[in-house]
């Protein structure tokens, strides 16, 4: 019996069973009941949390009625009913409500972006019929304003969030845990990404390059059967245009170009697809778009720094900070018959435009096959209270400091059906590129050799 | 009796303090600007006839490994006390290995071998990287690896291979023989429709390294000739009279001198999403020819020959194209050609062609082209992995002798064979003949595939295939990989080598030479690292 299961036959739930059983008087069949209910266990004691497609549905349209969660309050498990399953989406319930559970709350607060955005923003875009944005080249979100009746209204809530502040100009070194049930430990890698943004409204970080978006380069450090693994990808200014990859492999010493448009296997054995970045990274043309409405969530959005991990499995973030926050709410579902999802829901901050939650539903049985959920901190409050240092390297915070945007501290990811999850801490810090040195680093010719 | 092995023991000193740290399940930082990993790992093989019939240990490799990298000039900072402006950074960096194949110890027949390629202690890769923008310059020893295809040869001749071992099978970046060298690379990016390109230098002073093979039977990767492998040829029949032989090899290496310098250039960039490159070497053959300086009865009746391994020089150029589509077939197609001007072969017998053979002495060089075309694709296939795709590489490689007489021989398979004189074989008597008969079309097929398993991952079978149409000789690899731990990996390959008909060893010995009748084996190979 492993701790999960033990846990769950501590839950108060548990021990009101509907048909009595009188241990006293049948202890042969009362210990065959003990073992099939053991045999049974983890997962029927899960099976009282409804992760239904339809059930996530029926908590955006009909939200249960809840007290507001009151800032500087310390919620836990007791206000479940009174608080929280209002706050948390119904899908999440499973892992984010638990015995010891510590959430913080926040004021919620005003978080303005950086004082020229949306000053040097090209107007002259459009959207064509299947919702794709032609000739934006960013510098502002490209719709200012949401319409719950503009029947293009989800694809705009992607759009900004894909040209949210703060979405790249890092440096992002990270610890990823693998994790089972009960807490497994399966995998820990280490890894840093570096992402510049090309396209900056009027102007592009290097000239000549007004075609691309963004550049990443992301490489492995632990552990060492993936040291060394180097891969970059360029996204680029038209969203028709597919992606661009290399990799690096040191065992091979020379980079190799990837098929980026492959969005839907697991990466590196963790719980994600590429689709899944930030709650949607795939092409908005392989998806029918629905506005689902505006919801309030409880999100992380400015923890204090990167949140330690609770739970019967340690998968979610505990004892850190929580604010309610409006979010837009939309439905994706894939045009293609090929796709692992019959629907994803992606909750979107609506004030900064950065992702909170993302469910997504298996294509099979409705069920919830995928999620995730963020971890960020305003870049002013760096200056007061920085993160925690990455394990493996020192950054000045400070540079963070006076950009206003939002730097991403991490996530959880969980394949609710295997059962398994993934947890990143970032440790991010703005960077910001000459001209001259995001032309060299981001470039092929840094592709050709690695750290060995 | 196994005995102390003093260097590995001090090998495994160096690395105590990355190996019982609890900070050791990654790279190990020591200081701010010091890094170290590497693995301890035991490989043990084992040749059998058919799945364990006859099975013998016929290696356990052991092996540590280093490897260093030291960050002494970081954002224009030199030994983080001084402002450098010249610089914006620079590293060095390095990987020792250190081998012990207690094969050596365990079998008795190995004891011929005098402890040849039982121990290997070296500084493998050595080298400092600058960078100042739009140039970088790597110094020391090293490998550089051109072009898109995966374990054969077109353009990827730089660095020579060590086949001594185990053949061609382990990860090429453990077999390539590091060279001392210069690489230059300037940074140029976009130049009209080209973009992310840049121009790219080789210099190799005086580092001339051959390809290494074993010759010394009984190592299990000895290269000997086919036929008999366990014997050399000692006789020669002339006339129906068998002679004494005796050989005199001089060895032909270029010597470490600047005029034998090599080098090379690559422009690489992308053209409407076209990955290319355009590459020029210029440099000697790692391979030898055999080229014969006399030969003849002397007054005792031997047969006496001298003859000289030739490594020619070689100007090799070639092209290579990469190419993500994305829209119809989700793979993406690589591309690879060179041509190859200096290639030894031998003309057999020395003297019949006088065009090729002008002075007799059974050796030419020839131009040689090739074309590689491979096609990547992560696949789905949901009834055996609904998780992940699977890795699906194909390569089909092409070479041919550009200017092919059906005199040429390869200069390596001679075949060995009793002496048979009036239709009796003669004891202890063995004669050498080349009939390694080159075809003007050479071809191989290669296909893998990988995908992982698990919850985590951790489970990551691959196959491999690889089959030469001409000789019909194949290669077949079974392997399944367990990421046991964050320290500890893991490995079973089952290697078959397998030949469907024919006793023709193709040009690139896939089934042979342990496919071939009589001395056929398969491989099993255990084995077990602890990474750090």
């Amino acid at each position: 019996m492993n701790e999960l299961t033990l846990h769950l036959l501590r839950r108060p739930s548990l021990h009101r069973p509907k048909c009595p059983v009188h241990f006293h008087r049948f202890p042969t069949i009362s210990l065959a009941l003990i073992t099939a209910v053991l045999l049974w266990m983890p997962t029927p004691s899960y099976a009282t949390e409804d992760q239904s497609y339809q059930a996530l549905r029926n908590w955006i349209d009909n939200p249960p009625a809840g007290a507001p969660a009151t800032p500087g309050q310390h919620l836990t498990l007791s206000d479940r009913e009174a608080v929280l399953e209002a706050l948390i989406p119904q899908a999440a319930w499973k892992y984010y409500f638990f015995d010891d559970m510590d959430m913080e709350i926040a004021a919620t607060r005003h978080y303005p972006a950086p004082d020229d955005w949306g000053k040097t923003m090209a107007s002259d875009y459009t959207m064509d019929e299947d919702g794709t944005l032609k000739g934006f080249t960013g510098g502002g979100f490209p719709y200012k304003d949401i319409s719950a009746d503009d029947p293009f209204a989800a694809q705009k809530v992607i759009w900004n969030m894909l040209w949210r502040p703060g979405a790249n100009d890092y440096d992002m070194p990270m610890v990823t845990w693998l994790r089972g049930e009960s807490g497994k430990l399966d995998r820990v890698m280490e890894y840093t990404s570096v992402n510049a943004t090309y396209a900056r409204g009027d102007n592009s970080l290097v000239p000549g390059y007004e075609e691309v978006k963004s550049k990443q380069v992301m490489e492995f450090r632990s552990p060492r059967d993936m040291a060394g693994a180097k891969d970059m990808s360029i996204r680029y200014v038209d969203h028709h245009r597919e992606n661009s990859g290399w990799l690096y492999m040191p065992s091979q010493r020379k980079p190799r170009r990837t098929l980026a448009s492959e969005r839907t296997g697991e990466l590196m054995g963790m719980d994600m697809i590429r689709e899944d970045s930030m709650g949607f990274g795939g092409k908005i043309y392989e998806n029918n778009w629905t506005y689902l409405g505006r919801r309030k969530v409880l999100a992380t959005i400015n923890v204090s720094t990167n949140p330690e991990f609770g739970g019967p499995s340690l998968w979610v973030p505990h004892k850190t900070r929580w604010e309610v926050r409006d979010t837009h709410v939309v439905l994706v579902q894939p045009k293609a018959d090929n796709r692992p999802y019959s629907a994803r829901i992606v909750f979107i901050d609506a004030e900064t435009y950065w992702t909170h939650w993302m469910f997504a539903f298996d294509k099979q049985d409705d069920q919830l096959l995928r999620m995730n959920q963020h971890f960020l901190k305003y870049s002013e409050d760096y200056g007061t209270e920085p993160p925690t240092q990455a394990p493996y390297i020192k950054q000045d915070f400070s540079k963070s400091v006076g950009h206003q945007v939002f730097l991403h501290l991490g996530q959880v990811d969980i394949n609710a059906k295997k059962p398994h999850a993934t947890m990143t801490h970032c440790f991010t810090n703005k960077r910001e590129f000459t001209a001259a040195r995001a032309k060299q680093f981001y470039s092929l010719r840094n592709m050709i050799s690695g750290r060995r | 009796m196994v005995k102390p092995r003093h260097q590995l023991t001090k090998i495994l000193l160096l690395l105590y303090p990355a190996l019982f740290t609890p900070l050791s399940w990654g790279i190990v930082n020591l200081g701010d600007d010091f890094e170290i990993e590497g693995f301890i790992k035991q490989m043990n093989v084992i040749q059998s006839k058919d799945f364990f019939d006859d099975a013998e240990l016929t290696m356990q490799r052991n092996t540590a490994q280093v490897e260093g990298k030291y960050y002494f000039l970081r954002d224009g900072t030199l030994f983080n006390n001084w402002d450098n402006d010249f610089l914006d950074s620079a590293t060095f960096t390095f990987l020792a290995r250190g081998v012990y194949d207690s094969a050596y110890d365990i079998r008795d027949s190995y004891d011929v071998l005098k402890d040849r390629g039982k121990e290997e202690y070296k500084i493998r890769e050595s080298f400092i990287d600058f960078v100042k923008a739009p140039y970088s310059l790597r110094i020391g020893r090293q490998q550089v690896v051109w072009g898109e295809t995966d374990n054969f040869r077109a353009i990827d001749i730089i660095n020579p291979l060590d086949l001594s071992w185990h053949g061609s099978r382990e990860s090429w970046e453990d077999i390539r023989i590091p060279l001392w060298m210069a690489r230059g690379i300037v940074d140029i990016g976009k130049i009209g429709p080209l973009d992310e390109t840049f121009l790219e230098f080789i210099f190799i002073p005086d580092d001339f390294q051959k390809t290494k093979v074993a010759t010394e039977y009984p190592r299990p990767w000895a290269f000997r000739g086919i036929g008999l492998q366990d014997v050399g040829a000692n006789s020669i029949l002339i006339d129906d009279t068998l002679h004494d032989l005796n050989v005199t090899v001089i060895d032909g290496s270029p010597s470490h001198k600047l005029s034998n310098a090599q080098g090379g250039t690559r422009f690489k960039g992308i053209w409407n999403d076209i990955d290319f490159s355009l590459n020029y070497y210029y440099g000697f053959s790692q391979t030898p020819g055999v080229k014969i300086q006399s030969a003849g009865l002397d007054d005792m009746g031997v047969f006496q020959t001298e003859v000289k391994t030739e490594f020619p020089r070689q100007h090799v150029f070639g092209a290579t194209a990469s190419f993500s589509e994305d829209r119809y077939t989700q793979a993406v197609y690589r591309l690879e050609s060179s041509i190859t001007k200096g290639v030894p072969v031998s003309i057999s017998p020395p003297g019949s062609s006088s065009s090729l053979d002008s002075n007799g002495n059974g050796y030419d060089t020839v131009k040689q082209s090739v074309v590689m075309l491979g096609i990547d694709r992560p696949t789905w296939i949901p009834a055996l992995n609904k998780l992940r795709t699977f890795f699906i590489s194909t390569q089909f490689f092409w070479r041919r002798y550009l200017d092919y007489s059906p005199h040429m021989h390869g200069s390596a398979f001679y075949e060995v064979n009793p002496a048979v004189v009036d239709g009796e074989v003669v004891a202890d008597r063995y004669v050498s003949e080349n009939d390694d008969k080159l075809d003007q079309d050479e071809f191989v097929f290669t296909f893998s595939a990988s995908t992982t398993y698990g919850r985590a991952g951790l489970l990551k079978p691959l196959f491999v295939f690889a089959y030469d149409p001409r000789s019909t000789g194949a290669y077949n690899k079974i392997q399944v990989e367990y990421l046991y731990s964050k320290h500890i990996v893991f490995r079973a390959e089952q290697h078959l080598y397998w030949r469907t008909s024919d006793d023709d060893i193709g040009p690139w010995g896939l089934g042979d030479y342990l496919a071939r009748p009589g001395i056929r084996r398969n491989e099993t190979v255990l084995t077990a690292t602890f990474q750090f």
